[in-house]
Order: structure tokens, then sequence, then C-alpha cells
């Protein structure tokens, strides 16, 4: 390089000096600049491909520390955790009657933290991985007061939630040598409800999760039990052997919900129950379409076991969709649902010491619910991260009873307006508007209004 | 070094700790409570199970079946005659049932009969759907509904009417449909009474367990596994009482009460259809009064409450008697010189005046037995 700069100056002193001593020939002096050219072009190829050289060598470099820092993450725990947490917090204004009685609605504000969940899991080899959930509902303590209005006078019940209120919803060991087969155990997620699969906030339209599920099934269902999975192309499957649920907790307003074993700190399992469920691409990444079986009886798992004959079984079906393209959102599930002996569980549970559900006893023998949420993201239009939606929810959690007529009382519904404003992916701010209808025409309809605050992350 | 500090630490907390547990008894010298009592509380307690309560779950189911055969004889001839004979039965019935509120532990609650037969707001669209919908009820399928739409209020309203202007029916308002679920309703109020009579006699679980009235008797015996000391049983009855006052003051008539004549809902009062509620409020403090005393109003004198409360303070004794008489004077009184229904009394100005005197007088009587009768368990030498 060195010598190089010098060779051009020596040319250039020499150029000036022939030009200073023979600048009489012209001829000569075009051979001289011709010359002084070419040995200049020579000169700038070879700085050029000394350049090159050069940059080639420091990229090697790079690769190579590069790798060295890969191959050494790759050594260290960290790199196989994971942390993902999401939560969010509502505001809700609705109106609420008395009692059975009341016709006159009264507004209430409430405030909710409504969830805060972390999830943390490790891939201890590429085929083995656990994961768990721990969700903080309402704050998060071990017990919860509730105001019964519809009890006489109102009754304040203080309602001990062991494990409800800060508990574990996933706890799974998973293996899964390749795409197509995996298996996994422990407390698991089942595929049965969207919101066991859309439960993060910026996954649903809606403030609150969508009302209509939450009148049929217990909200992000999860059991213990085993479960094998796998994809075939688009084609997603599941197929769970898993706890089932007591019915001495079934009660009017939310069917089979409440029958969710949660309350104790184990569970009875005498009888199982078996989740299907058959996807055509992914919820969570879009467009999708699938179907969902649950089959399960519940006597064996009650505490007075002696008190109803039949098996009360369970058997819930659930269809869904979704269209999620460019700026169109479009979801929807319907949902069904049959209990046998709905009659002799009622009595059972009427008749049992301690149960007391009062007027909430009578069960459905049958139960249906849907719901269907449409939106259109206006970031695809203007420089605003806007989804504006609609939404109708639909739950009649006692859409016939075994014998006598079904009180149209627990039939709702939803049907709102409302936007969702990320400022940034992470983060979602919700606001809805809606009204709520009880099919009973003496009830008047009521509005609601919802905010809400939701996030979620992933390290 | 780290060891020495956090057992300096612990020495702290368990010296300051048994400082503040103690102060008083350990530090100055040992003195004999000057309070502390005797008394011998066998009897009272077989009195109280026996004659009070036992005795009247019995009446109640006797006027559930007088109450099934008056409806049945409304269904077979319905006459005017007929129909005021059943609301008549109904009353009869209500009575031993809001007396019994003052003792509303063991099978009452633990069977969870209270709900089934004294479900409170009655759920009048619900009722409509039933009525409207079905035919033929048989106390079966009646059992499996909702119990607001079943009980005293479910048969008081069939009976009585809307009780808005008036507690009188004519019997051409009374539908046959709805005769017919009456009927079913009583025969299933008279099976649950029935049921509530024998789990205190029979069996408290109704197969091989002991009477609950025989588990009340026996404090402390092998096997009862209810009540380990009269001093539980004594308990439980105190608290019984407190619980009624209560609910009556606080709740059965403060509620519809409201702050102003404005805010009174009558939608809240119980018994409106038959405008009995006067009656129900001062039955349920008669039964405050029935084992306070030991016996029903005008039965010869028996061991009840105040014998207990007599043998540690005798004027606190009678002065909580005057108190409980007060009270259900007060209730009646509410009713005024024109017999105006309590209904009717919560939206009129000289009415409201009369309902807060009679919540004051409840609510003295409650602060008497909380804080004067109840703390006398501890002062008590016997068990």
């Amino acid at each position: 390089m060195k010598w190089d700069l010098n060779a051009v100056v020596l040319g250039m002193s020499v150029f000036l000096s022939t030009n200073a001593l023979a600048a009489v020939d012209p001829e000569v002096l075009q051979q001289a600049i011709e010359r002084q050219e070419n040995e200049l072009k020579l000169l700038k190829q070879q700085l050029a491909t000394m350049a090159q050289q050069q940059q080639e060598q420091v990229s090697k470099q790079q690769e190579v520390v590069k790798t060295l820092v890969q191959s050494e993450a790759a050594k260290s725990p960290w790199s196989r955790f994971k942390f993902e947490s999401y939560g969010s917090v509502n505001y809700t204004s609705d109106e609420y009657y008395d009692n059975v009685q009341d016709t006159r609605p009264e507004r209430r504000g409430r405030f909710d933290l409504e969830r805060i969940v972390t999830e943390f899991g490790y891939q201890f080899t590429d085929e083995w991985d656990m994961e768990v959930e721990i969700e903080y509902e309402h704050g998060g303590t071990g017990s919860a007061l509730e105001y019964d209005g519809f009890d006489e006078f109102g009754e304040f019940e203080s309602e001990v939630e062991a494990g409800g209120e800060v508990m574990i919803e996933k706890a799974q060991l998973r293996y899964r040598p390749n795409q197509h087969f995996g298996i996994k155990f422990g407390n698991i997620h089942l595929p049965i409800g969207l919101s066991s699969i859309l439960h993060k906030p910026n996954q649903y339209l809606t403030v609150l999760r969508h009302r209509s599920e939450a009148a049929m099934l217990p909200a992000v269902w999860n059991e213990t039990g085993v479960g094998i999975f796998g994809e075939y192309a688009d084609f997603h499957y599941q197929a769970q052997v898993i706890s089932g649920l007591n019915s001495e907790y079934f009660r009017t307003y939310d069917w089979i919900a409440s029958g969710h074993q949660k309350r104790f700190e184990s569970v009875n399992a005498d009888d199982l129950a078996y989740a299907l469920r058959l996807d055509y691409g992914s919820f969570k990444k879009g467009t999708a379409v699938g179907v969902a079986y649950y089959y399960g009886n519940t006597s064996g798992n009650r505490h007075k076991s002696n008190k109803v004959s039949g098996d009360g079984s369970v058997s819930i079906l659930a269809v869904s969709g979704a269209y999620v393209e460019g700026p169109w959102i479009v979801r929807g599930q319907y949902l069904y649902g049959t209990l046998s002996d709905a009659d002799a569980i009622t009595q059972a549970n009427k008749s049992t010491p301690g149960l007391k559900p009062g007027n909430f006893a009578q069960l459905g023998s049958e139960s249906e619910a849907f719901f269907i949420e449409a939106g259109i993201d206006l970031h695809h239009f203007f420089d605003l991260p806007l989804t504006v939606f609609a939404n109708l929810d639909y739950a009649n959690p006692l859409a016939d009873v075994d014998s006598g007529s079904a009180t149209k009382r627990y039939e709702n519904t939803w049907t709102s307006l409302g936007v969702n404003y990320s400022p940034i992916p992470e983060i979602v701010i919700k606001a809805e508007a809606g009204r709520q209808q009880v099919a009973v025409a003496a009830i008047p309809d009521t509005n609601f209004f919802a905010l809400g605050v939701g996030y979620q992350f992933s390290l | 070094m780290k060891q020495l500090k956090y057992s300096a630490i612990a020495l702290a907390l368990i010296s300051s700790l048994a400082a503040c547990g103690g102060s008083g008894s350990d530090d100055t010298p040992v003195v004999e409570p000057e309070t502390g009592f005797s008394f011998s509380a066998d009897e009272m307690i077989v009195n109280l199970s026996d004659d009070v309560i036992v005795s009247g779950y019995s009446i109640l189911a006797d006027r559930g079946t007088a109450l099934l055969l008056a409806t049945q004889t409304l269904v077979a001839t319905p006459t005017q005659a007929n129909l005021e004979a059943a609301q008549a039965a109904w009353k009869d019935a209500r009575q031993p049932w809001e007396q019994g509120e003052s003792h509303i532990f063991g099978p009452v609650d633990s069977l969870g009969i209270d709900p089934h037969l004294d479900s409170w707001p009655l759920n009048t669209t619900d009722l409509q759907t039933v009525l409207a919908n079905s035919s033929g009820f048989d106390a079966d399928t009646i059992k499996v509904w909702n119990d607001d739409v079943q009980g005293f209020h479910t048969m008081e309203y069939l009976l009585f009417g809307d009780g808005v202007n008036n507690n009188v029916k004519s019997i051409d308002e009374l539908s046959a449909n709805e005769r017919d679920y009456l009927m079913g309703l009583a025969e299933v109020f008279r099976d649950y009474t029935r049921i509530l009579a024998d789990a205190w006699l029979v069996s408290h679980d109704g197969k091989s367990g002991a009477a609950y009235g025989e588990l009340l008797k026996t404090p402390g015996t092998n096997g009862n596994t209810f009540y380990s000391s009269q001093v539980g049983v004594i308990e439980e009855l105190i608290k019984g009482m407190i619980g009624i006052v209560d609910e009556v003051g606080n709740g059965k008539i403060a509620d519809p009460f409201g702050s102003s004549a404005q805010t009174a809902d009558t939608s809240k009062v119980e018994s409106q259809y038959s405008w009995n509620s006067l009656t129900d409020f001062s039955d349920n403090i008669i039964g405050v009064r029935n084992v306070y005393q030991g016996e029903f109003t005008g039965e010869a004198d028996k061991q009840g409450i105040v014998d207990f409360v007599s043998a540690a303070n005798p004027e606190l004794a009678t002065r909580v008697g005057r108190e409980i008489d007060e009270a259900i004077l007060q209730i009646r009184a509410i009713a005024g010189t024109n017999n105006m229904p309590f209904r009717q009394a919560i939206q009129d100005t000289a009415g409201r005046v009369r309902v807060q005197k009679a919540v004051d007088a409840l609510s003295k009587l409650q602060t008497s037995l909380q804080n004067e009768v109840l703390p006398l368990l501890q002062e008590w030498q016997g068990k």
C-alpha cells in the first residue's frame, strides 16, 4: 500500500518534470499522458481489489465470531427457557336487577383486575419440553366474597375458591418427536371452546371473553390427563383422555361450567372424559375451521355418589371458524350440549346437605350457545392501529329440560360494537358498548359499556 | 454471629408477645374473677329441644298436611268458602314456620329445607310461564323446578292475589290450572315439612343417624359429632335468637323500608300478597320469646334461656324479657289504628315513624343479646 502511493507520487513528479522539460512535442506529450493514465487505471484496479479482499476478510471474521457466540449460547440453559405473560384490566358498567321480581334495573360500574397470567417453559431436548401457566384472577387470593342478589334479601356468600383465584392453569410435559405426532400430559388445556385456544387479549375483539362460552363451559378449560396432537399438511388434530366433571356443582346459569373440579385439593377421577378436535388451518395464526367433541360421565365424581343412579353424561359439540385475511377478521363458534339425567341431578343437588344451589338447581338437558365477532383492521387503510368490531353472543344454558318447561330467564343475547386500539403490538386498549336482552318479555333490555386494557409479551 | 442475631430477635419477639398476651394476669397477683355463675342446663336443653323446637316442627308438619287437605278440597269443590279455608290453612302453616326461624339450625339448614319452603322473592315471571305451559302438576315434577316457583310464597300468590290494593281473592279469579298447581305445591310442602319433623324426631339424615333432637339433648356423649358440650348447644340457641332478630330488623323490615318514603321498595316486602307481613315479623320474635321463656305463649312455665341468664344476672334476665315483648308490641303497632299493612306503612309518613320505632326496639334487643347474653357463656362454670 505504501509502495503504491509512492509510485503514484513518483509518477506524478515524473509527469510534471517531463511536462516542464519537453513541452514542445504535443505527440510525445500525448503519449506520455496516455501512459500515465494507463498507469493510474492499473493502480485504481489494484486498490479496488485490495479493498474487496479486506472486506471479505472482515466478514469472514464476523462469521467466525457469530458461530462462536451461537455455540456458546446453545450451551447456556437460558436458551431453552421461555417466559410469557399476558393479562387484562377491565372496567364494566352494566345494569342489574335487585331480585327476581325487580324489573327496574340499576346501573353499577365495576373495575376488575381480570387476570394476570405468567407462563414459563423449558425445552429439555429437541423432543421434550414442559410448560407451566399460573393465573392470578381478580388480583389473586384464596377466597372471594360474592353477592347473590337472587337469594332472600340478597345474600353475601363467602366462597372459598381453593386454587380458584391463584391457580395453575396448565402444567404439562410434552414429547414431540416430529410434526405429525406429539404427546402431552399433566394439567392440559381442553381444545373445547375457542377461549381455550384464543385467550390472550389480542386474540379476541370483545373486552370480556365471550359471554356465550362462559355461560356454558369452564373458562379456559383445563383438566388433568393425557393427550396426543399433531399436524398433517394444514390439518391439526388433538385427542385427550382427561378428568371429568362433578355434577354436584352444575348450576342453572352456567350449565356444566361450575362442575369443573377446582374447589378441592384433589380431583375425583372415577369418571373420565374424552375430548377430540380437528382443525383445518390454525386459529392462533388466523384463518381456520374446526370441530370439537367432548364426552364424559359425571355421576361417579360426585362426593355423595349414591344420590344419582344415572351416568349424568355430558356431551358437547363445538363448531368454530375464523377468517382473518387482510383487514378482515371474522370469528364464530357454535356450542351444543346435552346432559343425561338432568332431573335426577337437579333433585340430588337440591337434597344434598350443604350444596344449597337454591334457585340455581334446575339443569338443562340441552344447552346451546354461539357467538360471532367481525372486525375491520383500519391499519390497512389509514396510519392508525385501530380495529372496529361488532359482536353477537347468545347463550341458553337451559335450552331444554327433562320435565316441565324451561324458564327463559337464562336465555341471553348480547350485541355490541367496539374498538381495539394497539399503540404497540403488545398492548391493546378496548372499548365496547352494547345491549343485553333476556328472553323474558317482562324483563327490560339493559345496556352495558366496557373498557379494557390488555397486554401480552414473550421473552 | 448471624445465628446469635436471629436468636436475639426471636427472644425479643417472644418476650414482647408474652407481655401483650399476659398483661394484667401474669404480672399482677392472681385475682379470682368476680363474675362466674353456676347453672345446671340439663333440664333447659331437654325442654327447649322437645317442647319448643321438635314440638314446633311437629305442629308445622301437621299444618302442612292440613294445608294439603284444604287445597284438595278446593280442587274438588272450588267454592269461595273452600278458597277462604285454604287461605286460613296457609296462614296457620305460616305461624309455626315463622316462629321456628328463631332456631334455624340443624336439619332445616343442612338439608336445605328453608329455600324449598320459603324462597323469597317469588319469581312471578317464571310462575306465569309455568302456568301457561304446563298442566296436571304432580309433586315429583314440581320438586325439580327452581325454588322460587314453589313454597309458601307461590301458594300465597295463588291464594291471595297480587296484594297491591287488597288481600282478598274471589274464586272466579283462580283458574283450574292454578288450583291444580296449588295442590301440587301443597303436596311438595307437606313432604318437606314431614322430612324436617322426622329429621328432628327420627333420624337427622333420614337413614341410620340419630334424631337431631337427641343429638341436641346429649352433647358430649359418644358418637355425638354435632355437639361436644352444653356450651355449644346454648351458644347455638342464643345465636339463633340473635340471627332472627337481626334478620327481621335489618333485613325483612329495613330492606323494603329504605331511607325515605321515596326509596321504600314494596317489591321486597315478604308476604305482601296475603298482607301477612306484620304477623310474620311478630311471629319471628314470638319464636325468640319461645326459646327465651322455654314454652309457647300461654303454656305453663318451663326452663328456657331466661333461667340461664337469671342464674348469672336476674336483672338482665328480666330486662331482656321486657325487650322481647317490647319488640313484638312495636312490630304490631306498625299497623296503627286503621290496621295498615306493612306494604303500605313504609310509604306512609306516620307509618314510617312507627316502623322506625320497631326497628329501634329490635336493635336494642339485638344489642342486649349480643353484648350481654352471649358473653355469659364464658362466665358460666358449667359445660
